[in-house]
This record gives structure tokens, sequence and C-alpha cells, in this order.
């Protein structure tokens, strides 16, 4: 477990409150995330977690609070900004075409293209397979940039919607579930993805309900409640005992 | 989404997988050839081939295009009056209005895409199927060309435009050049063009497009506009041919086009299919039609021939789509 120095805060939610008309699915909220830090996000459902993570995408905007990026005060107007600063969200469903390949995938919507003139005229598919091939190597991931979709492994899968997050050099990488739909001899690749990420500087926040998962990978767990925050604490310094409390409510609050 | 069974299936192993379909429609051809060649003794002549080329040039125009409909997941049925409307339309426009041709034929062709671009559009903002709305443009379409045409022929009075659109070039009926330039456009959309690659991953995983900030609605209705543009050419073409717009031209099109691009093995599903198997499956129903007419079959028999023709060729699609693309038919 890599741990970094103070300075480097890369992502600070600052009393963070959404409100949906009487709701308050998040009441204020406050967290920091550093580069090359792995975040485990848990909590209930109606906690709050999927609130959080599309505010950090940019998929809504907080009534209250404020985001912070490398300490420069930051408005996300739609998911694109959060992307274009380098936020990406690999969703549960992983949005991938079964009727394409790995690299058609990874590049679906971003695809590199042959140009004369300066006019895209052909999509260039040499380039998309090596530069996603690249990719799978740097991940470690078996994923083979001409293999299609279909019949690929449900780790493989996750590798292809990781990959695209690394197109633009992505800092931040929220991962929504991505341990929940697939066989537990998966789940080892796909938490092994995560520490490739790791170490490559990325800061992953981490949104699971599997226990042993965020244990095996996360430096550090924030426990949401009721759209508040109740634990703020590293991994090493609690249980999954302790944290199950904490969801359930059975301990009040820890490190907070 | 479920996980499938892993089966190692990689683009480059799977060629002759993928392509069996086009096989398997060349062959189709060539026995076809061969048996009406042996039954009917004009079959193989310059003049007969040539009406082979030309019938098939007018569902090719539209087939390609509506290849990408299917594959996109929609469908559009209203192609067959939609090309009787365009058809009256134009050649209201050229002799009533006084209208100049080129212009005529841009308006028509702008209308096309209109109507096509609404169902598209009913789609994205009301998610009414387009089979919902194209059914509703087939009747009114076929209505509204009879009503402006009292159900009688308009006449295209230029001579000029029956010898350019209407007649030949370079050996071959102009038609047939243009069916082969829209091939050529089409083919290049589905395989080099961004536009097309956004196609098949539309008819695969509609929501993944628009989570990839892929314009998806866009997509849809440019997609739904175009049968509409080509239709309406279709239906200038044929008045080119007959000298005159007749709002029961084009009857049973929309039948033959779809036809076509299932034969040719796109699947109705979405998310796969080809030009090439398209434009195999084009030849192949204008070579049947053609052969039964000159081997004498009764024009009702014909048509349960070529009904059966096609429940086989989406059977056998059926069972070639499970081989190339897995068990998930997908």
């Amino acid at each position: 477990m890599s741990r970094q120095s103070e300075n480097s805060t890369l992502l600070e939610m600052r009393d963070i409150a959404v409100s949906f008309g009487a709701v308050r699915a998040l009441d204020g909220v406050s967290f920091s995330l550093k580069a090359g830090e792995v975040l485990g996000l848990m909590g209930d459902n109606g906690a709050g977690k999927s609130t959080m993570v599309k505010t950090i995408a940019g998929n809504l905007t907080p009534t209250s609070g404020s985001i912070h990026l490398s300490g420069q005060p930051t408005i996300f107007n739609g998911p694109s900004d959060a992307r274009a600063a380098g936020i990406e969200v690999v969703y549960q469903d992983l949005a991938l075409c079964n009727n394409l390949s790995a690299a058609e995938n990874v590049f679906l919507g971003r695809e590199i293209m042959h140009r004369i003139a300066g006019i895209p005229v052909a999509v260039n598919g040499r380039e998309m397979r090596d530069r996603a091939a690249r990719l799978f190597e740097e991940l470690q991931s078996d994923t083979r940039a001409n293999q299609m979709v279909n019949s690929m492994s449900g780790g493989q899968r996750q590798a292809v919607a990781i990959a695209r997050t690394r197109l633009n050099k992505s800092r931040i990488v929220l991962l929504d579930e991505p341990t929940a739909a697939i066989s537990v001899r998966q789940v080892e690749q796909v938490l092994k993805l995560i520490k490739r990420l790791q170490e490559q500087g990325v800061a992953v926040v981490l949104i699971s309900h599997r226990m042993p998962d965020v244990f095996s990978v996360a430096d550090r767990i924030v426990v949401l409640r009721r759209g508040t925050k109740v634990a703020d604490v590293m991994t090493a310094k609690t249980s999954p005992e302790e944290v199950t409390g904490l969801i359930t409510g059975a301990v009040e609050r820890v490190g907070v | 989404m479920s996980i499938s069974p892993i089966a190692q299936n990689t683009r480059n192993q799977s060629w002759w997988v993928e392509h069996l379909n086009e096989i398997g429609l060349l062959i189709a051809l060539f026995v076809l050839v061969a048996v009406f060649s042996q039954t009917a003794p004009n079959f193989l002549s310059d003049r007969n081939l040539i009406n082979i080329l030309r019938s098939a040039a007018y569902v090719g125009i539209v087939a390609f295009p509506m290849t990408f409909v299917i594959i996109a997941g929609e469908i559009d049925i209203s192609v067959g009056p939609a090309v009787a409307f365009a058809g009256v339309a134009f050649a209201q426009l050229v002799s009533a209005f006084a209208i100049p041709i080129p212009l005529a034929l841009l308006l028509v062709c702008a209308f096309g895409a209109l109507l096509g671009g609404v169902s598209g559009w009913l789609k994205v903002r009301y998610a009414v199927p387009t089979f919902i709305s194209t059914l509703a443009l087939w009747s009114a379409l076929r209505g509204g060309a009879l009503w402006w045409s009292d159900a009688l022929p308009v006449i295209v009075p230029s001579r000029e435009f029956r010898a350019v659109l209407g007649g030949d070039f370079l050996g071959l009926p102009t038609v047939v050049w243009l069916m082969l330039a829209t091939f050529v456009l089409f083919s290049y959309l589905a395989i080099l063009s961004r536009y097309g690659r956004h196609i098949y991953a539309l008819g695969a995983n509609a929501a993944a497009v628009a989570a990839l900030g892929i314009n998806s609605a866009r997509l849809r209705i440019s997609i739904m506009a175009s049968t509409g543009i080509f239709a309406a050419l279709v239906g200038v073409l044929i008045d080119a041919r007959l000298g005159s717009g007749n709002a029961n031209a084009a009857t049973g099109l929309e039948f033959d086009v779809i036809a076509a691009v299932i034969v040719g093995g796109t699947l109705l599903t979405g998310g796969h299919g080809r030009m090439t198997g398209t434009l195999l499956g084009v030849l192949v129903i204008a070579v049947l039609a053609n052969g039964l007419v000159l081997n004498g079959v009764d024009p009702d028999v014909q048509q349960v021939v070529r009904g059966g023709v096609i429940l086989l060729a989406v059977l056998v699609n059926a069972a070639l789509a499970k081989r190339a693309h897995g068990a998930t038919g997908k």
C-alpha cells in the first residue's frame, strides 16, 4: 500500500450537500483523495454513494459545498467538464458493444482517424489496435485488441472499460461496483487492474458492497450513512466487522 | 449485460465464419443463373441481363441506406409509397409549378429526408417505434400520391431528363451506375467512417453509445433521413424511366428492399450486417424474380416462391449468426 505525502491532494470534496426537493441525499460530506490512492467508498443502498459518484463525475451539481482539484476550486457543468479535468467513471454496465472488438470499444467515440490535409477520411484500425494492445499490456490484462467483446470473460470486459479511462491519461478513476456481476475467479483480475492503475499514479475511488474486495485493494475507506460521512479511516486500522457496523449503524462513527 | 460462455473468437480467426453468408449467397447466385440459363433460353441475353441489373438498381439504391437503418435496430417500411409520392411530387413540381429539374430533384430529396427524419425524431423524443411511424407514412404517402395525381400518370415534360437519368451511360443503364455509387458510398461509411462505426455500436448497445458522449439522437435521425432521401431519388429515377410520375409505382418495393437486406445477412435485431451482403441479396432477389417470369411461372406462385426463399434465408442466417456471433445471437 503506497502512501503519498500530504501535499499531493488531487481531489477535495468540501462540505458537499445534494438535495432532491425535500430529500437530502448528501448532507455536508467532505473527503480528499491523493494521487495513487485507492479509496473504498462504502455504504448501504440509499446512503448517498451514487449521488457522490455523480457529483464527482459532473452529472450532478451540488446544492452547496465545493470541489477542489489540485487545490483549485472547480465547477463541473456536465460530465464532459469532469472528463476534461481527468476524471473518468466506469459504470457497472461497462457500456460495451458486443459486436465490436476490444480495440473498437476502447476507442468508441474517440476513434483515431487517418487524415488527409487535416480532414478525417478513414478510421485507423491498426493504430487503434496497437494502442489498445499497449494499454492492455500496461494493465497486464490478457485481453487481445482484436478480440470480440461477446467472447470475453468478465475480467477482460472490465479491462476494456478501464483501458478507456487510460486514453486521455485520467488522474482519477471512479469504479462503480466493478466486482458485483462477475465470477469469484474474475474478481482477482479486476483487483489486479485496480492495483495497476494505482501504480501508474491514478487515484481510484472504488464503490463496492463487497467487503473482501475493498479490504484487499483500498488504502482508505470512507463510509456513508444516510447522506453523511460516518467513517474515514485507513484500511489497516479497521476491520470488516467494524465497517459492517458503520454501514448498518451499529457502530456510530470512526475517525470523523 | 450477461456474461456469455467463453469461446475464443477474434476478428481474424472468424473471417470465414463471419463471411459464410456472402459465400453462400454467391453460390446461390451461380446456381440460380445456371438453372435459369438452362430453363429459359433468353435468360443470358445481354438485354435480359441489363433488365435484371436495372430492376436490381431500383431496389439496391434504397437497400444500402436500409441496411444502416436495420443495423441501428430500426426499420423503414414506408419506402415503396415514399418512392411513389416522390415520383408524383417531382412530376407535379416540374410540370404544374415549372420548377427546374435539378431544383425539383433537390426538393423531393429534402422532403424525403424530412419525413424520415421525423420518424427518427419521434423515436428519439417519444420512443415511438419506427415500425409504427413508418407504417403511418406507408399509408399516408401512398394516399397522398393518389390524391395529388388523381391516380393518373403525371407527365414530366422533358426529353433530356428521360435521356440522361432514364437512359444509358457507358453501356449500362444510368440507374445501375447510381446503385454502384450508392454501394461504394455506404460501404465506405460502414467500414471506414466514424459515423458507420457508431451505427453498429448504436444497434448493439444504445445506452453505451449515449454514455460515451456520442450524439445518438442525431445519429438515429440521420439514419432514418437517409432512406427517405434515397427513396425520393428512386422515385425521380422511375419518373425518368417512365416519363411520368405514377402513384402506383414501386408497389411492394419495401418488401423487396427489406428482403434483400435480410437475405444479405443483416440481423433484424440490430448490430450486424454488411453492404456486400445486401448487394448480393439484391442480386439474388432480382435474378430470382426475373427467372421465374421467364420460366412462365404463374405470378401468384412467384410470390409464394419469393416468400419461401426469404424464409429459408432467414433460417440460414439465424444458424450462421449463432456460429459467428456466439450463443447470444448478437
